[in-house]
C-alpha cells in the first residue's frame, strides 16, 4: 500500500499502454463531470425556488471563464461518454481483448471528430453573443466568485460535519471491527452492472441534453428576449422567452401527446447521471483514502449530497407548475417503474 | 558494447530514502540479460546490491522488477532491444513494501492468493484404478482447455504490481489472485464453485478491476490475464461456470 501522492507520481511514471492513460482521463473526466453536475442541479433548481439566484447563476455562466469551462465539459462528457462504452463493451466481451487498444485509439479519434463540429457550432454562439453587445470584454470575476464560492463553502461544511459524525462512529465497535474474509456483495456486484447499464442510458440523454443546450441553442440564449426555448414549439404551448427562468419553465411545461416530455427527460437524465456519478465517486473515494475515519466521512459527504441533489432536483422538476405536480408524479413514476422493470429483465 | 544502467537503490539501515545509483558496464553482448547485468554489478562493483533470484530463465518467477518503466522479469530482458549503447532503468516492483533494493516484501501478494483458496476440492473419493488403487480424475480435453491459460502462472507479481488499482488500494486482491481463483473456477473437477465466486464478489475482489489492461502486457507467461479476470465477472454474474 502506497501513499496517495506516490499512488498518483508513480501512476504518471509507469509506462503502461493506452489502456492506463484512457483510464486516467476516464477517472477524471468523470469526476470533473460530476463536479459541475452538482453545482448545475442546484442551480437549476433555484429556477423553481429562487429564481432571482436563478438569474444571477445564469449571468455567471455567461462569464468567459464559465464558457471555457463550457467547452472544458464537453470535451470531458463526450471523451468519458465514448470510454465508457468501450469499457462496458469489452467488460461483457471479455475474449475480443486483443482489439482494446485498437478500441481506445477509436475512442480518442471518435472523441476528436464529435468535438471538431461541437466547438465550432459552440464557437459560434459565443462570437455572435460578443457581437451583439456593446460593453467591453469583462472577465466577470466577481460573478464567477459569487457564483461558485457557496458551493466551495459548501463543500468544506458537508466534509466537516461529516467528519466530526465519522469520528463519533469510531467508537461504535460493529463499525470499526477489522475485515476477517473476503465475502460477496450483493450491492458491489449489483453496482458493476449498474455503471455500466445506466452509463449506456446516459449516452443519448446527455447527448440530447448537450446539443440542445450547447449547440441548437448556447448558454447565452438562454436570456435572449424573444427567442423560443429549444423543442419547446412541439405543443400548442409556444412562447418566447424573456428570462432564464422563464426559459426553464417554458421548457418544462412543454407537452407533447398530453406528456411533459422535457420533464421526464430531465428526471430520467437527473436519476441515472447522478446515481452513476456518485457511485463512481465512491470508487475513487475507497481507492485512494484509506484511513478509516476519513474514508467514512467521505462516503457519508458523498451520499448525503446524492440524496440531497437527487431531491432538490426532483422537487424542482415536479413542482415547478404546482397545479399539476400530482399529475406529474404519477407520469413519472411510471416511467421510472418501467425502466427498471427494464433494467431487471436485462 | 558499453551499457549504463541506472538503479533504485534503499537501505533501510542507512538510507531514509530511495535513491538512483548509475553504473556503467563495458563488453556487455546484445545477448546479455538484464539479470547477468545486475549480477556483474554484484560481484564486480557493488557487493551490497541486493536482489531475488533463482532459476534465472523465467520460471521461478522471483525477479519481476520495473525494467524501463514496465514489469518485466530480469532473466527474459535481452540487452538487444536496448538499441547501440543501452541505457536501462531498474526499480522494485510498485505496491509491495520494499525491503531492500530490489527485493520487496511479497507476503501481501501471496496473502491475497492464499485467499483465493488456490487448491482444488473435491469431496467425492478418487476413481479407483485396475490395480484396485485410487487414480487421477479424468477429465475431457475440452475441460481441460477451458483453463489451460491460467494454469502458466508462475506468482511473479508483475500483473499484480503493474495495476494501478493495486497501487492505490493494496487491500485488492490484484490481478495474479484472480488468475489463480479462474484457474480453478473454470475446472470441471472442482467442488467449490459458489464459495470461489463469493470470495471474489467481496468489494476488494474483482469489482476493484477498472478494465485498465495493464496486467496482459505485464506478464511474463503471456496469459491473457484481463479476460481472465473478465471472465470471473461474468461468472460471478451469472452465478455459473458457462456463462
Ligand atoms: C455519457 C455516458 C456515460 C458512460 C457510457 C459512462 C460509463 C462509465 C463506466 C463504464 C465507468 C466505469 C465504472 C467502473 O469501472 O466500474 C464510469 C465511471 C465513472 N463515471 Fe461514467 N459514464 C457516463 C457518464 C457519466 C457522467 C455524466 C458522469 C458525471 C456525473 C460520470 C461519472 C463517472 C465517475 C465519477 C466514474 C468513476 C471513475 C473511476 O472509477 O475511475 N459518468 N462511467
Ligand atoms: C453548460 C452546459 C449545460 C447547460 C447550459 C445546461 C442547461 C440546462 C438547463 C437550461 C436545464 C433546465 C431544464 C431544461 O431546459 O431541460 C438543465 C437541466 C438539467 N441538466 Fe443541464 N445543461 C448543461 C450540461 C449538463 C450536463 C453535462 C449534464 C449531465 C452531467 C446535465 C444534467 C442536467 C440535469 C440532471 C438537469 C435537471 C436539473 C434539475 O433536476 O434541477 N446538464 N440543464
Ligand atoms: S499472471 Fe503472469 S504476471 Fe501475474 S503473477 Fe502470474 S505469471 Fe506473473
Ligand atoms: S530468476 Fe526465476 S523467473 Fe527470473
Amino acid at each position: 500500500m502506497t501513499s496517495l501522492v506516490l499512488t498518483i507520481t508513480e501512476t504518471l511514471r509507469y509506462r503502461g499502454k493506452l489502456g492506463q492513460w484512457a483510464w486516467v482521463l476516464h477517472r477524471v473526466s468523470g469526476f470533473g463531470t460530476l463536479v459541475f453536475l452538482i453545482m448545475h442541479v442546484i442551480d437549476t433548481s433555484w429556477a423553481t425556488f429562487y429564481p432571482e439566484l436563478y438569474a444571477k447563476a445564469v449571468d455567471a455562466y455567461k462569464t468567459p471563464l464559465f464558457t471555457a469551462g463550457e467547452f472544458a465539459l464537453v470535451a470531458l462528457v463526450i471523451y468519458h461518454a465514448l470510454n465508457g462504452f468501450r469499457i462496458a463493451l469489452f467488460d461483457y466481451r471479455p475474449q475480443w481483448w486483443r482489439r482494446q487498444a485498437d478500441a481506445a485509439k477509436l475512442v480518442l479519434l471518435g472523441t476528436l471528430v464529435l468535438l471538431v463540429p461541437a466547438f465550432f457550432i459552440m464557437a459560434g454562439h459565443v462570437v455572435s453573443y460578443y457581437n451583439e453587445r456593446v460593453s467591453v470584454f469583462d472577465l466577470g470575476l466577481e460573478k464567477v466568485i459569487e457564483a461558485t464560492a457557496p458551493f466551495a463553502i459548501g463543500t468544506v461544511v458537508v466534509i466537516g460535519l461529516a467528519l466530526v459524525v465519522s469520528a463519533g462512529a469510531s467508537f461504535i465497535p460493529s463499525l470499526n471491527a477489522p475485515k476477517k474474509q473476503l465475502k460477496g456483495s450483493k450491492m458491489e456486484t449489483f453496482m458493476w452492472s449498474f455503471m455500466r447499464i445506466s452509463g449506456v442510458l446516459i449516452i443519448p440523454l446527455v447527448f440530447g441534453h448537450l446539443a440542445m443546450m450547447h449547440l441548437i441553442q448556447g448558454v447565452f440564449d438562454l436570456t435572449r428576449v424573444g427567442h423560443v426555448p429549444v423543442f419547446t414549439n412541439l405543443g400548442p404551448n409556444m412562447e418566447a422567452t424573456l428570462t432564464a427562468v422563464n426559459f426553464v419553465r417554458l421548457r418544462w411545461d412543454t407537452m407533447l401527446a398530453g406528456v411533459y416530455i422535457w420533464r421526464i427527460y430531465d428526471i430520467l437524465l437527473l436519476f441515472l447521471v447522478v446515481l452513476h456519478g456518485f457511485n463512481g465517486l465512491r470508487y475513487i473515494i475507497n481507492d485512494y483514502i484509506h484511513n478509516r475515519v476519513v474514508n467514512r466521512a467521505l462516503r457519508l459527504a458523498s451520499f448525503g449530497t446524492m440524496i440531497g441533489v437527487l431531491v432538490v432536483g426532483a422537487l424542482a422538476i415536479l413542482q415547478s407548475v404546482p397545479a399539476t405536480t400530482a399529475e406529474m408524479l404519477s407520469q413519472t413514476s411510471q416511467v421510472l417503474i418501467e425502466t427498471n422493470v427494464n433494467l431487471l429483465v436485462r | 558494447m558499453k551499457a549504463t544502467i541506472r538503479i533504485r537503490r534503499f537501505n533501510p539501515e542507512k538510507d531514509k530514502k530511495p535513491y538512483w545509483a548509475t553504473y556503467t558496464l563495458e563488453d556487455c553482448e546484445p545477448t546479455n540479460r538484464v539479470l547477468e547485468l545486475l549480477h556483474r554489478i554484484k560481484w564486480e562493483q557493488d557487493g551490497t546490491l541486493t536482489l531475488r533470484r533463482s532459476c534465472a530463465q523465467g520460471i521461478c518467477g522471483s525477479d519481476a522488477m520495473r525494467i524501463n518503466g514496465r514489469n518485466r522479469l530480469a532473466c527474459k530482458v535481452l540487452l538487444q532491444e536496448f538499441g547501440e549503447n543501452p541505457k536501462i532503468q531498474v526499480e522494485p516492483i510498485l505496491g509491495l513494501p520494499v525491503i531492500k533494493d530490489l527485493v520487496v516484501d511479497m507476503e501481501p501478494f501471496f496473502a491475497h492468493y492464499r485467499a483465493v483458496m488456490p487448491y482444488l476440492v473435491n469431496e467425492t473419493p478418487p476413481p479407483v484404478g485396475p490395480d484396485g488403487k485410487p487414480r487421477e480424475r479424468l477429465q475431457s480435453v475440452e475441460a481441460r482447455e477451458r483453463f489451460d491459460d491460467t494454469t502458466k502462472c508462475i506468482l511473479c507479481a508483475a500483473c499484480t504490481t503493474s495495476c494501478p488499482s493495486f497501487w492505490a488500494n493494496g487491500a485488492y486482491v490484484g490481478p495474479a489472485a484472480i488468475v489463480q481463483a479462474h484457474r480453478f473456477i473454470f475446472d470441471d473437477r472442482d467442488q467449490l464453485l459458489k464459495e470461489r465466486l463469493d470470495v471474489l464478489a467481496d468489494p476488494d475482489g474483482v469489482w476493484r478491476c477498472r478494465t485498465i489492461y495493464n496486467c496482459t502486457p505485464a506478464c511474463p507467461r503471456g496469459i491473457e490475464v484481463t479476460r481472465a479476470i473478465g471472465e470471473v465477472k461474468k461468472a460471478i454474474q451469472a452465478g455459473k461456470r458457462d456463462f
